[in-house]
C-alpha cells in the first residue's frame, strides 16, 4: 500500500491573469480515498486541480504536501509523488503506446540513460492493469477514444504517484467507457491505495464513485464530506441552482439526483 | 505474471531502435560519400590520392588550391549549415508541435537576410559586420515574433500568424533594398535570398563550427525532455519538467545555430522546414529525430549543391535546387492540415 501523505490547500487564491477564480479555498485531502469535485462549469473546480498540481500558481495560499509547500519541491521529486492526467494532453503523431506510456517514467530515470529493467516492468504492470498491453506496439493512431484514454491513464500509472490527480477523465467517452475508467480508477485505489482526485461532470457518478466530496460553487469551497452526507437538493440548488429529488441509488446505495425541468414537476 | 508483457514492450522497443541506428547510419554514411564528392568533384577533376596529399597539408600546383581553398570550405559550410538547419528546424518543429513552426515558415532566417542585404546595399559594410548583423537580426526576430505573439494563454497558431506578418514584411524590405540598390552589390545580395555555397572561405567558419558543436550536445540532452513538451505543457509539468526553462534552452540553441548557419551560407531553403518530416518518416517513432535531421539536412545541402553545380548547363545556388523540392512539400502540407483542421 502506499504511504500516507498530508496534502492540503491552504487559503489559496487563484486564477488567471486578472480574473480570480478560486476564492480562499482550503481543504485536506483525505489520504487513500477517492475525492471528486463538483461544481457548475466556470466554478472553478478545474483551476483548483490545476492549482493542486502546480499547473496554477496561487496568487496567495500554498499547497502543502507533507508540510512542505509543493513549490519548494524539486520538480522530478514531486512528480514522484503527485501525477496529474490533463484534459487533453497532445498524442504525438505515430507515437507507439508502449512508448507513451513509458514517459511516464521520467521522474525514475535519470539524465540519459536508457529504460531499466524497473521501467519496462512499472509500464508492462500499468498497461496490464489498463488492459492495453495487446497494443503495446501499436501507433496511438489506431486506438478509439475509450482505449486512448486508458493509455493516458496508464502512462500517468506508470509515473507510480502516491497521488493521482485527474480532469475530467471521463468527458467524451459513451457511457460504457466511463464505468469502465471509474471503475479501473476505484480497482487503482482499493489495490493499491492510491489517493485520487479527480474533477467529475456527471453528479451521480460522482456520489456513486467518491468517498469523499469537494462542492465548489463560484470559487468557494461550500460543502464537503461523504456523498450520502453532502448531496441533497438544497445544495444542487445552491451550486447549479436546479430543482431536483434526490433518491437512492437502487445498487449502490448512494445518493441521485433527479432533476426536475417545466415539463416533469410532478 | 508480467515477465511477457515485459519482453512484449522489450521486443518492440528494440525493433524501433534497431530501425533508429539503422536509418541514422546510413544517412550518415551517405553524408560522408557526399563529402567526399564534394572534394573530389568541380572543374577539373583530381586523382583521389592527390587530393588527399593536397588535404594533408602537400603544396601541389592547382589541386591545392581547388581543393584546399575552394572546395574543402564549401563542403565544411554545407556539412555544418545543413547540419544545423536539419537539427535545429526539427526542434521549432517538435516542440511547438506544428511543422508550420519552422524557422522559414516563420521568418527567422528571413530576418538575417534583411539585415545582411540592408547592410550590403545602404551601409555597404565589410562582410564580417554582415555576418555579425544577421546573426543579431535573427535573434531579434525571434524575439519580436515571441513578444508579439505572447499573450495567454500561449497559441502556437497565433506565433506562426506573427511569423507569417512580419516574414511579409521583411520580404517587402528586402525587395524594396533590391530596387534602389546600385547594380554592383546585387549580386551579393542575392546570395542572401536563397543560400548559396559559393564563396564560402575558411575564415568564415570557426564561428559557425563552434556554435553547432556547443548547441549540439545540450539539444541531444534535452531530448528527454523535448520529447515531454511534445505531450503539452500540463503533462510535461506535471512529469517534473521544468518546461519554461527547457523550451528558453531550446530555443536559445537553436535560434544561435540557425542565425549563424545563415550568416556563413544565407537561407537555404526549406532544408529546415523538410528535415524533421523526412527524417521522422525515415526513422519511425519512439526514439529522437533530431539528430537523424541534423544528417538529412547536410544530405540535402550538399546534395541540392552537387545537383546545383553539375546536374545542368548553368549553376545554380543549392537554395534553388532545395526550393524547388521543398515548395511542394508545403503546399502539400497546407493542404493535408487544412484537411485534418490542424491550423
Amino acid at each position: 500500500m502506499k504511504p500516507v501523505h498530508l496534502f492540503k490547500v491552504e487559503q489559496v487564491v487563484a486564477g488567471y491573469d486578472h480574473k480570480t477564480v478560486i476564492q480562499d479555498v482550503s481543504l485536506v485531502v483525505p489520504s487513500g480515498k477517492i475525492s471528486v469535485i463538483i461544481g457548475a462549469n466556470g466554478c472553478g473546480k478545474s483551476t483548483l486541480l490545476k492549482t493542486m498540481a502546480r499547473l496554477i500558481k496561487p496568487s496567495s495560499g500554498q499547497i502543502i504536501l507533507d508540510g512542505k509547500p509543493i513549490s519548494q519541491f524539486p520538480p522530478k521529486q514531486l512528480a514522484r509523488i503527485l501525477g496529474l492526467l490533463p484534459q487533453s494532453p497532445v498524442i504525438p503523431e505515430g507515437i507507439t503506446v508502449a512508448d507513451l506510456v513509458g514517459r511516464g517514467r521520467f521522474p525514475h530515470q535519470s539524465w540519459l540513460s536508457g529504460w531499466t529493467k524497473k521501467d519496462y516492468e512499472a509500464v508492462a504492470e500499468a498497461m496490464k492493469f489498463m488492459n492495453i498491453i495487446e497494443f503495446a506496439n501499436h501507433p496511438i493512431d489506431e486506438l478509439s477514444g475509450g482505449q486512448r484514454q486508458r493509455v493516458w491513464i496508464a502512462m500517468a500509472l506508470a509515473q507510480q504517484t502516491d497521488i493521482l490527480l485527474l480532469d475530467e477523465p471521463t468527458t467524451f467517452l459513451d457511457i460504457t467507457y466511463q464505468i469502465e475508467i471509474l471503475d479501473l480508477l476505484t480497482d487503482l485505489n482499493r489495490k493499491h491505495g492510491t489517493t485520487i482526485i479527480m474533477v467529475l461532470h456527471d453528479i451521480n457518478l460522482s456520489a456513486r464513485y467518491a468517498d469523499h466530496i469537494f462542492a465548489l460553487h463560484k470559487g468557494r469551497l461550500v460543502a464537503e464530506g461523504e456523498p450520502s452526507k453532502v448531496i441533497t437538493s438544497t445544495l444542487i440548488k445552491e451550486i447549479f441552482g436546479l430543482d431536483c429529488i434526490v433518491i437512492e441509488d437502487p445498487l449502490s446505495g448512494s445518493p441521485m439526483v433527479v432533476p426536475k425541468g417545466r415539463h416533469h414537476v410532478h | 505474471m508480467i515477465k511477457p508483457s515485459v519482453e512484449l514492450i522489450m521486443a518492440g522497443r528494440r525493433q524501433r531502435r534497431r530501425r533508429w541506428i539503422l536509418v541514422t547510419g546510413l544517412l550518415a554514411l551517405l553524408a560522408c560519400i557526399l563529402c567526399c564528392a564534394m572534394l573530389l568533384l568541380g572543374n577539373t577533376i583530381y586523382p583521389v590520392t592527390e587530393v588527399i596529399r593536397a588535404l594533408s597539408g602537400e603544396q601541389i600546383l592547382g589541386t591545392s588550391f581547388a581543393v584546399n581553398t575552394i572546395r574543402l570550405p564549401r563542403m565544411l559550410a554545407g556539412l555544418f549549415a545543413g547540419f544545423a538547419f536539419g537539427l535545429a528546424g526539427s526542434i521549432f518543429q517538435t516542440m511547438l508541435r506544428n511543422p508550420l513552426a519552422n524557422p522559414n515558415v516563420i521568418g527567422i532566417t528571413t530576418g538575417s537576410s534583411a539585415a545582411a542585404v540592408f547592410c550590403i546595399i545602404v551601409l555597404q559594410t565589410s562582410e564580417s559586420v554582415v555576418s555579425l548583423a544577421s546573426v543579431m537580426a535573427g535573434l531579434a526576430t525571434v524575439m519580436m515574433i515571441y513578444l508579439l505573439s505572447n499573450r495567454k494563454p500561449f497559441s502556437i497558431g497565433r506565433l506562426i500568424l506573427v511569423g507569417i506578418g512580419i516574414q511579409a514584411m521583411l520580404d517587402a524590405g528586402i525587395s524594396y533594398l533590391l530596387l534602389i540598390g546600385a547594380q554592383q552589390d546585387i549580386p551579393a545580395a542575392l546570395r542572401w535570398l536563397s543560400g548559396s555555397l559559393n564563396g564560402s572561405q575558411m575564415h568564415e567558419l570557426p564561428p559557425l563550427m563552434i556554435t553547432v558543436l556547443i548547441c549540439t550536445p545540450i539539444i541531444i540532452i534535452l531530448g528527454k525532455q523535448l520529447s515531454l513538451l511534445e505531450l503539452g505543457d500540463q503533462a510535461a509539468t506535471s512529469l517534473g519538467v521544468r518546461t519554461n526553462t527547457v523550451r528558453v534552452i531550446l530555443i536559445l540553441s537553436s535560434v544561435c545555430m540557425l542565425a549563424v548557419a545563415t550568416s556563413v551560407t544565407g537561407p537555404i531553403a526549406f532544408v529546415a522546414f523538410l528535415s524533421g518530416p523526412i527524417a521522422k518518416r525515415l526513422v519511425g517513432s519512439g526514439f529522437s529525430n533530431a539528430f537523424p535531421a541534423g544528417l538529412v539536412g547536410v544530405n540535402l545541402v550538399l546534395g541540392g549543391d552537387l545537383i546545383g553545380q553539375f546536374a545542368f548547363e548553368t549553376r545554380f545556388p543549392v537554395g534553388v535546387i532545395t526550393g524547388i523540392v521543398g515548395a511542394p512539400y508545403l503546399i502539400f502540407l497546407l493542404i493535408r492540415m487544412n484537411r485534418k483542421g490542424s491550423l
